[in-house]
């Protein structure tokens, strides 16, 4: 039975019941782990590495979540800041052989065979970093503006702007698809 | 060749700049198209052992039913002492004390001792 985020929560921090938060963490596992490898510039082991200590700090700090946000959006701002502070800390040295050993070997030749996904995830290269995870939190994550302000730690109006130019520039790169589309 | 490098090299934007027009320029229906594009070239990824390595990592659990168990032992064993209690043939046994002259303090001591070292008991033995 599946039963809602709060409902597992308060199983969580009630009862004790770890079998709770293991469908917490299955439920939003891949999307987190994808989020991070974005973060992560596609270094996939680091990007697990900080969606399991996001998840295990989650878990300590749930006594003290309120429910005032989403658990999801929760959850992302553990991830992020946990990914920010790493990044403060390493300077950015990511073994891009070990990313393109990864990268090679992902199932995801399906998607990415396509010319569709390649020429997006080509476009989304285009952006500026806080552009492209604006768009990815609200357009891809469906976060409010809000959420996305709270979990990037941007005041609302600069995320507003992130998607609006964010959302313009894919609107001119991906025209000819848009087109295609539309024409039939 | 991809639409997009067309695009980027020789569209409009190329530059990299918007305008003030075009940033207002909200299109539900680009903003829909978008937003399923993004789900459809995100994978799913296999959890693969992930979630039994958060799980394997993750505290003991906090312990406040654990406190409601304890709870309701000691509960448990002060209803049963109170039952014991109101049983006990107090009147009877002062009177046989009275008449064997045992000392009304060294049985109270005794009786009290008793009940604390059943108690003890009786806790040690619900937590087991």
């Amino acid at each position: 039975m599946d039963l809602n985020d709060g409902e597992l929560i308060r199983r969580i921090v009630e009862d004790g019941d770890q079998r709770a938060y293991a469908q917490l963490v299955r439920r939003y596992q891949s999307q987190l782990r994808f989020s991070l490898r974005n973060l992560c510039d596609g270094d996939q082991a680091l990007a697990d590495d900080m969606a399991q200590e996001a998840f295990i700090k989650a878990y300590k700090a749930l006594p003290a979540f309120r429910g005032d946000a989403r658990f999801s959006t929760w959850l992302y701002r553990i991830a992020y800041n946990l990914v920010m502070s790493y990044r403060r800390k390493n300077a950015p040295e990511v073994d891009q052989e070990a990313v393109d050993r990864a990268q090679a070997q992902e199932t995801v030749e399906e998607a990415q065979q396509l010319g569709m996904a390649r020429d997006l995830d080509a476009a989304l290269q285009e952006l500026s970093e806080p552009q492209r995870q604006a768009i990815h939190l609200c357009m891809q994550r469906g976060f409010s503006h809000e959420e996305a302000a709270s979990i990037m730690k941007l005041p609302l109006g600069t995320v507003k702007s992130h998607v609006n130019r964010a959302r313009a520039r894919l609107q001119t790169l991906l025209q000819a698809w848009r087109e295609e589309v539309v024409s039939g | 060749m991809d639409k997009f490098e067309w695009y980027s090299r020789n569209g409009e934007q190329g530059s990299g700049t918007l305008s003030e027009a075009q940033l207002r320029n909200s299109d539900p229906d680009f903003d829909t198209w978008l937003g399923q594009q993004l789900q459809f070239s995100e994978p799913y990824l296999d959890d693969d052992g992930f979630c039994d390595g958060v799980m394997e990592r993750l505290p003991a659990p906090t312990r406040r039913s654990d406190r409601r168990v304890t709870r309701t032992q000691y509960g448990a064993v002060v209803l049963a002492s109170a039952i014991v209690a109101w049983q006990f043939p107090l009147d009877e046994v002062l009177a046989e004390a009275a008449r064997q002259s045992i000392s009304l303090y060294s049985l109270l001591g005794l009786g009290v001792l008793s009940s604390v070292a059943a108690m003890f008991g009786g806790i040690v033995a619900a937590r087991r």
